[in-house]
């Protein structure tokens, strides 16, 4: 993929978070407020997706929900590619014994289903911003250990590794030259792809009742929150559906090509 | 030996953009006999070897005909070729190991169950082992699959055997033995077409040969007399660069030592890859490390170079410090290294002069501008060709760049591992050629290591055999 | 070598069966930490889901800190819960008071049917797809279960089992809504898990066809004589089994992380469902039994895997010689 390609890539990303950032800022109802008469009203102008059980505007909490959902999966995601990353790249830089160490802890949490992880803290703690960041975050970093060592371990068997070594460069420079950029564009791709992933888990532990909690707007609580009136509110449940299937599928493509681009 | 029984009139391969890849090839192999083709890498050889199974990659038109015991085909019809497969034609593959089902055991791959009595018989005839039959591949030697793949070329009916590249990748002591087997094949009644770059195939086997270079045969003939008064240009170069045939190199060698290793041994876990190894190296000199693959060849250089630390003994280099004691020796990068393959040896994907400018911390201000463009010019490279990446820049090219990095570090002593094994022989000589007056020139002490014996022969002064 | 064969596969079960221990050992000992790491008073919040918060008083708060001797220092309480996990002792739950073995007993026979249902329904579609798929790459099924299956993982499973109610529960009113009592009451949420977990097999599967159809030996095979189909069922099925084993093994993980949003969606008394009602009661003991459960389960799958890939590769047995 040529260059001009990714920055499009990125600048649509850019583009569309503004864009939402924007709606939800001029929007002018309030993502949080009640009022009980109008419950469940169909769309209209007022309320341009209807409104939910307690009156509640469902378009601008769609439009709240989006910069917090994707924040906090970013955040997840950027803790967790920072860690992993420093302890691939410690792990393979390092001798055998804390190069082994590392893999085997990294091996253990690998083995974790990565919802149960986050869904035991977020849940233990009460839900909430902090503990799903950190669940989500914690259930993720061995992905990007494992991946950051094994490209490193194959880069530095490679004979321009030795070549510079020869040459009296140090140690730091070549990781940061000719290992860093090689780990990087899979790191990327591999954090964008696991954006998608990470809204997909706020959403469904959101949609557990364990996520974030009530009021604030999260696109998996209002669709339970609505289930019991599936037959009056098809709107208000199919929207939040659309946004987040919208949004995942972005972040997938988006990683996808990145993977490729390599 | 009037009868052919294959063969292939006006073979043409174009790619997609029209391109002629194979530009009118015609050859007939006799029944019983040997038809060799040789050439260096992108002559064109495969295509003809891929286009007479009818398994040329998707993408790529042929047009020509072939006729098996007077039946005729048309090339570019795929199925009614495939229906000569086992028939007339057999396959041994170029790389024996992996054209085996890793899952599976030996005799069941390579004949079914009617014919595993007669797979035994020839498995038997081939010096195989009866055990051999119920291993797995992994449990087999390069050499040993090689067998299995013949044996299983002679189970079939077909009366020509296609050997793709049957010596690639083999120590200098196996190419031997690998031709010995294309013999047995013969004796066996069936026909042998090779495709090689090494003339000692073609030697070995008799026969006919063809040289092929871009697409086209230069000249066809009887080994013998190709080999004795070859027509072509291309080909007396292309048999001149065999090193049997170099100019002896005279020593020039001053006495002066440039490093000192003293009782040196490695080990790896049980195995021991040298012990007691004592050796000088002089300024001027050329030294050369032989010994088949695995034997520890790379390993002594990296002791020397002080990558890799020994289990027992000293090294000591031109001031005297040890590089295994000292945690930043001073001579560090006048101790150098050439590495076997160039495109490895360059950052993937970092145009050339940035990655000589990476070393400016390293080296004194100015190098740049004052000792690269004329070390460019002393290695007949074009300039322009440092602003490409390494993957833009053909290997023979890429190999001169990495001597021109090494040369920077004005080096005293220089490592080639493998120098020229990648490269295709006329190139090989280039490289070895220009390596050998950089060591007059410059005074520097170069230690080579090869399996090529013949190589060594031609151009050491000095030979450390291991294994 | 046959010797070392031998002795290989024992070796090979006690390492995987050590690692499977650890990785519930470590799973419980989190559970454990976090339970203890949350802010607040343990003993408060075990009475508040115990009685709720009407009724809880000092009185009752001080009762359960004796009882669950919650006062005594942490490696101690740790201990004794180690101490008694070993012995298959898990303790008791908060809200009930039933000992969690017997609450989890009934409870992982509703999950285990839904999962081999699930897990045999997305095998028995993804295979044929996947392999029809992989045998023809870029024709037309495999461009269209390309984008299926991207579509598919964009999706929750929360999602896919809403669309699926309102499809036939609602709309068409074939099948019961909820409840697990009935044979009907398992197709929705075996369906569920079913297309979730089919949406990367089905591309694993894909690929493990294609590289396998690419291989020397696929090509020399034929070169001998044997038709492309022959040659695919004698080298091809076995070859890709591999790859295609150890992914079913890892998507137990999904399908864990499925149990707990379709259980909650169906209403359907599984682990899933049992470890969200404790997570949102604080049960503790039933929440760390899950987690133990969980792990266990996991790790005893994945050994079996490796065992099944040792039978199908004998590369893997002979490690020392072995391409992994």
């Amino acid at each position: 993929m040529a260059a001009a390609d990714r920055r499009y890539l990125w600048m649509s990303g850019v583009a569309a978070v503004l864009i939402v950032s924007v709606v939800a800022a001029v929007w002018h109802r309030d993502p949080l407020h009640q009022d009980l008469m109008v419950a469940l009203a169909p769309p209209s102008l007022g309320f341009p997706l209807g409104t939910d059980h307690l009156g509640r505007d469902v378009f601008a909490r769609l439009f709240h929900a989006l910069p917090r959902s994707i924040g906090i999966a970013t955040a997840a995601m950027a803790a967790a590619a920072f860690f992993g990353t420093s302890a691939g790249l410690i792990a393979a830089a390092s001798n055998r014994l804390v190069d082994g160490a590392l893999m085997r802890l990294t091996d253990l949490a690998l083995a974790f289903p990565g919802l149960l992880l986050a869904m035991v803290l977020a849940g233990l703690m009460g839900g909430g911003t902090m503990p799903v960041l950190l669940g989500i975050s914690l259930a993720q970093w061995p992905q990007f250990a494992r991946m950051t060592r094994t490209i490193a371990a194959t880069v530095l068997t490679e004979a321009h590794i030795e070549a510079s070594r020869l040459a009296g460069l140090a140690e730091w420079r070549i990781l940061l030259r000719q290992v860093m950029p090689r780990v990087l564009s899979q790191t990327m791709a591999l954090a964008t792809l696991g954006v998608g992933g990470a809204v997909l888990t706020i959403s469904s532990l959101g949609f557990l009742g364990l996520g974030l909690q009530p009021p604030t707007p999260e696109w998996g609580a209002m669709i339970t929150e609505l289930l019991p009136y599936m037959d009056l509110a098809k709107i208000q449940i199919a929207a939040p559906c659309i946004a987040l299937f919208l949004t995942v599928l972005a972040c997938m493509a988006a990683g996808r090509r990145l993977a490729e681009a390599r | 030996m009037s009868h052919p029984v294959l063969r292939v009139s006006d073979m043409s391969v174009k790619d997609r953009s029209g391109t002629l890849l194979v530009d009118r090839v015609s050859f007939s192999v006799q029944r019983g006999g040997a038809f060799v083709i040789i050439g260096e890498t992108g002559s064109g050889k495969s295509l003809v070897a891929q286009s007479v199974l009818g398994l040329l990659p998707a993408g790529l038109v042929v047009s020509g005909r072939i006729e098996f015991d007077g039946e005729v085909v048309d090339l570019a019809d795929r199925t009614a070729l495939r229906r000569h497969w086992t028939h007339h034609l057999a396959l041994i593959p170029q790389e024996p190991r992996s054209a085996l089902d890793p899952t599976m055991r030996v005799l069941p791959q390579i004949a079914g169950l009617g014919q595993q009595h007669r797979a035994r018989a020839t498995m038997s005839s081939l010096s195989l082992h009866p055990a051999v039959e119920r291993q797995y591949p992994f449990m087999l030697s390069g050499g040993m699959a090689q067998r299995v793949l013949v044996a299983g070329a002679l189970t079939t009916d077909a009366r020509v055997v296609i050997a793709d590249e049957p010596t690639k990748g083999l120590d200098d002591d196996r190419v031997e033995e690998a031709v010995s087997r294309l013999r047995q094949i013969q004796e066996h009644g069936r026909a042998v077409f090779a495709i090689t770059h090494d003339i000692r195939v073609a030697q070995g086997l008799g026969g006919q040969l063809a040289v092929m270079r871009e697409g086209r045969v230069l000249e066809q003939g009887p080994v013998d007399s190709v080999v004795s008064a070859p027509h072509h240009a291309y080909t007396r170069a292309w048999l001149g660069a065999d090193p049997d045939r170099w100019h002896a190199r005279k020593a020039s060698g001053s006495a002066e030592p440039v490093l000192e290793a003293d009782n040196l041994s490695y080990r790896i876990g049980s195995r021991t890859l040298f012990h007691d190894l004592s050796l000088d190296l002089c300024q001027g000199c050329i030294t050369a490390v032989t010994g088949p693959s695995g034997s520890g060849k790379t390993m002594l250089c990296n002791v020397l170079l002080g990558l890799a630390r020994p289990s027992a003994g000293t090294v000591r280099w031109k001031d005297g410090t040890d590089p295994h004691l000292v945690r930043r020796p001073p001579l560090r990068s006048r101790y150098q290294k050439l590495h076997q393959d160039p495109a490895s040896a360059f950052v993937p994907g970092r145009v050339l002069r940035r990655q000589f400018a990476d070393l400016r911390s390293v080296l004194p201000p100015g190098y740049m501008e004052r000792d690269l463009p004329s070390l460019i010019e002393r290695l007949e490279l074009d300039a322009a060709l440092l602003d490409r990446r390494p993957d833009e820049v053909s290997g023979g090219q890429l190999q001169r760049i990495a001597i021109a990095r090494v040369l920077l570090f004005d080096p005293l002593c220089l490592v080639a591992d493998e120098p020229t094994s990648r490269l295709d022989p006329l190139i090989q000589r280039d490289v070895m050629a220009l390596l050998r007056k950089l060591v007059d020139e410059r005074g520097m002490s170069l230690v080579l290591t090869s399996h090529d014996r013949r190589l060594m022969r031609a151009v050491a002064d000095d030979v450390v055999r291991l294994g | 070598m046959q010797r070392a064969v031998r002795h290989a596969i024992p070796r090979a079960v006690f390492r995987r069966v050590l690692e499977a221990i650890a990785v519930a050992l470590i799973l419980a000992t989190i559970c454990f930490a976090l339970v203890h790491a949350i802010p607040g008073d343990m003993a408060l919040r075990t009475a508040v889901s115990r009685l709720g918060v009407e009724n809880t008083s000092p009185g009752a708060v001080e009762q359960i800190r004796e009882s669950e001797m919650l006062s005594r220092p942490l490696i101690a309480q740790y201990g004794d819960w180690l101490g008694a996990v070993v012995t298959g002792d898990i303790g008791r739950s908060f809200v009930s008071g039933r000992p969690v073995a017997e609450e989890l007993l009934g409870a992982s026979g509703y999950t285990l049917r839904l999962a081999a249902i699930a897990w045999l329904l997305s095998y028995a579609f993804a295979l044929p797809l996947g392999i029809a798929a992989g045998l023809a790459p870029n024709g037309a099924l495999d461009r269209a279960t390309a984008l299926a299956a991207a579509a598919l993982s964009s999706l929750p499973t929360f999602m896919i089992g809403i669309a699926l109610i309102s499809v036939f529960v609602l709309s068409l009113d074939w099948l019961p809504p909820a409840g697990y009592r009935r044979p009907e009451h398992l197709v929705l949420p075996a369906l569920t898990l079913a297309l979730g977990l089919m949406a990367p097999s089905v591309r694993i599967i894909r690929n493990a066809v294609v590289e396998v159809q690419d291989a020397s030996y696929m090509t020399y095979a034929r070169i001998r004589g044997f038709g492309r189909i022959k040659a695919f069922a004698r080298h091809g099925l076995r070859n890709a089994g591999v790859p295609i084993v150890t992914f079913a093994a890892l998507q137990f993980a999904y399908l864990m992380d499925g149990f707990f949003v379709v259980e909650t969606l169906f209403n359907y008394p599984g682990i899933g469902d049992a470890m969200v009602k404790a997570l949102l009661a604080r049960d503790v003991p039933v929440v760390m039994g899950c987690a133990l459960l969980i792990g266990t389960t996991y790790a005893g799958i994945s050994l079996l895997a490796y065992l099944i890939c040792m039978a199908l590769d004998p590369r893997l047995v002979d490690e020392g010689h072995g391409s992994r």
